[in-house]
């Protein structure tokens, strides 16, 4: 056993809103030492922590706007969101559903609150990663996945403790449900009181978690809180979690790209000369067109 | 202040003794985004340099409807001139459409920037006729051309403000209805979107 540790625990920032819809605290990149490099794949993460919505008439959300480059992960823990983008996909995602969206050469999306969840109001609770695309591909054609619970893959702890959801990358010969550009694993831990789950990456991948739900300690050392990050060092394969509290870990790890990053708002690409030309090619319609 | 401080060495050439005592006459300011810098029928002496962020100046007419002037990001000068420099009430309103620094710039500072300074007085005066060529440009926009014509215009003279901007303002700057805006894109990527 070569153990991994813990380089650091991130606190959530002040959340900040985006469109109206959702509630997030910023970890990537804007969090200490959780820039786009360090995290590389993973160049943004907002969690939107429980947080309740009254009801309204109007769904509540983020109206159209672009995306190339990379593709965005939205994995949903309470409420329902809907999606619709310019290549003519849609879908609703509930309670234990992710919708993996690749961007690549260009999208136009917007995301609301779901009709009737918006009329009734409740408590919203998502995360929203952005995972960047090698450079290859930055260009491929656009993709949606919508993955229900149901085609989650699920490994389950022994003594009835728990189970990891195998969203993507692989878990104890568990097969991730998305199809992924680069080796990517994402997982929900879903950990009894007491339980214990244990993980190995290569020391090289760049690994991370976040505690959604509950309290872990992480390798027997340290105990982290709801609504923590943490991010582990680059060095050693293997750590154990384990459940102070019911907890819902997501966890985290994927081979870094080592490619340039060029980032404006929702473009991200090797050059600034790719910057601007996303920036062109979007207010020339090559975006295609979403109605608001 | 980077991008004054650019604006003055690199752009205006002001050599470094001048620089010392000018940079010392201007004020930096952090504005929030939604907050104004001027109201109409005030008078305001100052230039706002935008260091980063998004300002606009913008009139509203009698039936309370915006209608956009100017939007200046980054190392835009968006001002008034008439409360400026002619000390007289303003016709228009300057917000932040985002958390904006800005330099506050005097007409003194100008006028003596102007005088410490030849290379500065040269820069200022290119600068204004630049000012005045664009004025131009955008009356006879206005006047004259198509929608399509006025928006492809604005996406040259401001490439990522469709990233920033709702379209309802961009609408208003082009002096067009939002559902106008909406129809020139959408035929914009009828003509321009290849799926791949």
């Amino acid at each position: 056993m070569n153990t991994k540790n813990i380089e650091i625990v991130v606190a959530p920032r002040e959340p900040h809103y985006v469109g109206d819809g959702f509630r997030v605290h910023n970890f990537i990149p804007s969090g200490f030492r959780l820039d786009m490099e360090r995290m590389d794949p993973f160049i943004l993460l907002d969690y939107n922590s429980p947080f309740y919505f009254p009801p309204t008439e109007k769904p509540r959300g983020v109206s159209v706007h672009p995306h190339r480059g990379f593709e965005t992960v939205t994995i949903a823990y309470q409420g329902k969101v809907a999606h619709h983008d310019s290549s003519g996909n849609s879908g609703v995602i509930g309670e234990g559903d992710v919708q993996w969206m690749t961007a690549a050469s260009g999208i136009l999306h917007k995301e609301y609150h779901e009709e009737k969840f918006s009329k009734e109001g409740g408590y919203f609770q998502m995360a929203q990663l952005w995972v960047n695309l090698p450079a290859k591909y930055k260009m491929s054609a656009p993709k949606y996945q919508g993955i229900t619970n149901a085609q989650i893959n699920k490994y389950e702890l022994k003594n009835n403790n728990g189970f990891i959801e195998v969203i993507a990358g692989n878990y104890k010969n568990i097969e991730g449900a998305a199809s992924t550009f680069s080796p990517v694993n994402m997982f929900n831990a879903r950990i009894e009181e007491g339980g214990r789950a244990d993980f190995s990456f290569p020391a090289h991948y760049n690994t991370a978690m976040l505690v959604v739900a509950g309290e872990i300690n992480v390798n027997g050392t340290q105990t982290v809180s709801e609504n923590h990050f943490v991010l582990f060092e680059n060095k050693g394969e293997d750590f154990s979690l384990e459940a102070t509290k019911k907890s819902v870990v997501l966890i985290l790890s994927g081979a870094p790209l080592n490619e340039p990053i060029a980032a404006q708002g929702p473009f991200v690409m090797n050059t600034r000369e790719e910057i601007a030309q996303a920036i062109k090619d979007y207010n020339l319609g090559k975006f295609g067109y979403l109605e608001e | 202040m980077q991008n004054f401080t650019k604006y003055l060495k690199t752009k205006a050439n002001i050599a470094e003794p001048e620089f010392e005592l000018l940079i010392k006459k201007v004020e930096l300011r952090n504005v929030e985004k939604g907050e104004l810098l001027l109201r109409s029928g005030e008078v305001c002496r100052h230039s706002f340099f935008v260091e980063n962020g998004l300002l606009r100046s913008y009139t509203v007419d009698d039936a309370g409807k915006e209608h956009i002037i100017q939007f200046g990001s980054e190392n835009w000068i968006v001002s008034d001139r008439s409360s400026a420099f002619f000390n007289e009430p303003s016709d228009l309103f300057i917000d932040a459409v985002e958390d904006t620094k800005v330099v506050l710039i005097s007409s003194d500072f100008i006028n003596e920037a102007s005088e410490i300074s030849a290379s500065f007085r040269n820069y200022n005066q290119i600068a204004l006729q630049n000012h005045i060529r664009h004025q131009q440009k955008r009356i006879n926009l206005l006047l004259s051309a198509s929608a399509e014509l006025r928006y492809m215009n604005f996406i040259k003279l401001y490439p990522d403000l469709t990233l920033r901007v709702p379209q309802w303002m961009i609408a208003s700057y082009l002096g067009i209805t939002p559902e106008s805006l909406s129809r020139v894109r959408k035929e914009l990527a009828h003509k321009n979107f290849k799926p791949n």
